[in-house]
């Protein structure tokens, strides 16, 4: 039992704390995804971050990557959300697909772009008609020789509007049902035929779309893995989404939970014996999330185990709403009245119990797959 | 990082289930409050317990004890919580792990370890901290004690019948007037040592806790999988399954926080070590609590009864709860630390 960092991880640490004191200030401020100006700006820090060798950390090197072990991702975030920096590219999972199902000749043609954040990705997974079920997508891919052709609407896609290529999840064989029809093509965006709608997020944020696909041609060498393992595929990346290491949670909720308490103890927030008390039972479990994160990155040696990925993600949704309805709480009026920041905040976080998969629906992953209850 | 189990850790904890289940066994649960056994074992079981090394393991070798971790003690705790072993192992160890840290005499310490004394911890009248005077004071988890000692005297104290207490797994039993056992002579440590010791209290009833509430929820999802209703098991209905899979999180989320304070206090300086068993010991708390309900809840009519066990698990997971500070004591000194202290 060792929570401490062995000599490599303390090394590892101790040079990204030098860089981030190098470089952060000049990526500090205006990335986000409000504006094109923030987008551009997130992208810049996205690819500072990946010259100086810490994107893809647990990817293989032989593609761009580093080859080490999950735990670095996990200390990468908690030093970037430390230092105040913005968050590291979401693209853990998308990489770890491609690494893990991909041709020799498609990995080494496309994530070499993906990890040194010369290409944006996005994921195409949800549609209209299929949200929670998933397996119901009606995108179609249809094998026309040495190319797919691809029909069919997505939504939801975060980064569409800005990205270069989409992982996409299409159905190739008609005759198969559900799951078993799917497959995992890597489509460029800028191919004839795909045309992206912004859709604004409730909290303003910008970055999702909806994206159409009309006949847009796919060549056949872009196929991730085998026809028809397109679900397996789609439920490795999502444990990954759904799991501690690509999102930067848990470093995010340490610095709200960390500014909250400084505004109590400053006494430029006002709160009642009621409010400290609650706040300090976020911080306890602002602090448990933090040592389940690092046991499940510890744990996961590499592989990803998509239900021990739901647990984490069900553990962080509860974190993360109870910690931000202390948070609106505190702000009193001002939450509602005044420059919208803490209201927008608040509203990104009920979107945690939504995307990668609902808090219901993971759920029944538990209960399903871990605790092997019956299926109705 | 590296954080599981060792090999060798779970092999202990497979010899500790194994003894945890028989002492459990052995202990008559009875078909309502006016039946049941008291907690205190018998020669047998206790000898059994002595045989284990439980008592000796913690405790220093030139103390007749083992070094072992308090991971390694936290395994063992873990395992007693699960089968709701009634034996007042944790009060002994408690209470021997305080006589060292007061640099007790280890002749003294030695008696303790081989179960020829034994003692409970004294805590104070709200069983939230040991107890700094006997006045007032009670002995938790002192089924079959001879006494309690109050460090700041050496004096060890006789202990009168057990009160009522929710939890008729462990015995509660106010400090009397001093046993016969010579006063010990004892220095107090230093506050690091202290501090350790309050984290190694906490690390014990938090992996307590977790052993109480992991046995609920599979006794629970046992029950979902078997008891059937409109024709199907009702496990199979989203409703059910949902309370066990929130149920799973929590325990697996008081695992991380038990193996970080137990970690915390082989590891660290003592007042960071509290500071990490504070943290478990208040999640733990509060979620040892909602998973035994949900329990509760699943076992339907037959949880509320004696006739299921349910109910010894929710009794458990209250007095473990209360005992050395619930969750609201724990985060109201966490709530006046200075935030930069986090």
């Amino acid at each position: 039992m060792n929570f401490a960092d062995d000599p490599a991880e303390a090394g590892f640490r101790a040079g990204l704390r030098a860089w981030l004191r190098d470089h952060l200030d000049e990526h500090r401020e205006g990335t986000g995804y409000e504006s094109a100006e923030s987008v551009e700006r997130t992208l810049r820090w996205h690819r500072a971050l990946a010259e100086a060798g810490y994107v893809g950390l647990s990817l293989p090197a032989a593609y761009g990557g580093h080859g080490l072990p999950d735990v670095y991702e996990g200390i990468l975030n908690e030093e970037l959300a430390t230092a105040g920096a913005p968050a590291s590219p979401p693209i853990g999972h998308i990489a770890h697909a491609v690494a893990d199902f991909a041709s020799e000749e498609l990995k080494a043609r496309v994530l070499p772009g993906l990890l040194g954040c010369a290409e944006v990705w996005c994921q195409g997974f949800s549609e209209p008609g299929a949200g929670s079920d998933l397996a119901g997508l009606t995108t179609t891919a249809t094998a026309d020789g040495d190319r797919f052709v691809v029909n069919g609407q997505k939504i939801w896609t975060s980064g569409a509007m800005w990205s270069d290529r989409c992982l996409l999840l299409a159905r190739t064989e008609p005759g198969l049902a559900r799951h078993r029809g799917l497959s995992m093509l890597v489509v460029d965006m800028r191919s004839a035929g795909v045309d992206c709608r912004e859709i604004v997020l409730a909290s303003g944020s910008r970055e999702f779309a909806e994206v159409f696909f009309d006949d847009v041609s796919v060549p056949a060498a872009n196929l991730v893995g085998e026809r028809g393992q397109g679900w397996r595929i789609a439920m490795h990346m999502l444990a990954y989404e759904r799991g501690p290491a690509d999102m930067g949670w848990v470093g995010r909720l340490g610095r709200v939970l960390a500014e909250a308490r400084e505004d109590v103890r400053t006494g430029r927030v006002a709160a009642d014996a009621g409010l400290r008390l609650r706040l300090a039972e976020a911080a306890v479990d602002v602090e448990v999330l933090r040592w389940h994160v690092a046991r499940s990155l510890a744990g996961r040696g590499g592989g990803s185990d998509g239900a021990a990925g739901s647990v984490d993600k069900l553990l962080t949704t509860r974190v993360e709403q109870n910690l931000y309805r202390v948070v609106s709480d505190l702000a009193g009026p001002s939450f509602v009245l005044g420059a919208p920041g803490p209201f927008a905040d608040y509203l990104w976080s009920r979107a945690q119990s939504i995307y990668g998969g609902t808090q219901q629906i993971q759920r029944q992953i538990v209960a399903q797959r871990v605790l092997g209850l019956p299926r109705a | 990082m590296e954080i599981e189990l060792t090999a060798e850790q779970r092999a202990f904890r497979e010899s500790c289930g194994k003894l945890a289940a028989n002492l459990a066994a052995r202990w008559h649960r009875g078909r309502g409050p006016h039946d049941i056994d008291p907690p205190t074992p018998g020669d047998d079981s206790w000898s059994r317990v002595v045989d284990s090394g439980w008592l000796a393991i913690g405790l220093r070798e030139e103390n007749g004890g083992a070094g072992a971790s308090v991971v390694d003690l936290t395994v063992l705790a873990e395992r007693l919580g699960y089968h709701a072993v009634p034996a007042p192992v944790l009060g002994a160890v408690i209470a021997a792990e305080q006589l060292q840290t007061w640099n007790a005499p280890p002749g003294l310490l030695q008696d303790l370890a081989e179960g020829g004394l034994r003692l409970a911890p004294a805590l104070d009248a709200g069983l939230r901290t040991l107890a700094g005077a006997a006045e007032n004071s009670l002995a938790w988890d002192a089924a079959g004690a001879e006494a309690a000692v109050i460090p700041a005297t050496g004096v060890a104290h006789a202990l009168g019948d057990a009160l009522p207490f929710a939890d008729p797994t462990r015995a509660v039993r106010p400090l009397g007037a001093p046993s016969g056992l010579p006063a010990i002579t004892l220095t107090p440590p230093g506050e690091q040592a202290l501090a350790r010791l309050g984290a190694f209290t906490l690390s014990l009833l938090t992996a307590d806790l977790l052993g109480t509430m992991q046995a609920a929820l599979d006794a629970a999802i046992d029950h979902a999988r078997t008891r059937e209703q409109f024709g199907a098991p009702i496990g199979s209905f989203q409703a059910v399954q949902q309370l066990l899979a929130d149920g799973h999180v929590l325990v697996e989320a008081t695992r991380s926080a038990s193996y970080h304070a137990a970690w915390a206090v082989d590891a660290l300086p003592g007042a960071e070590a509290l500071r990490a068993a504070r943290v478990a010991k208040a999640f733990a708390s509060r979620s040892a609590v909602e998973v035994c309900e949900s329990a509760v809840q699943v076992f339907g009519g037959i949880g509320m009864t004696w006739e299921a066990p349910a109910h010894i698990w929710l009794r458990r997971a209250h007095t473990g709860r209360t005992v050395f500070g619930d969750e609201h004591h724990h985060q109201g000194v966490i709530a006046d630390d200075d935030p930069h202290r986090s």
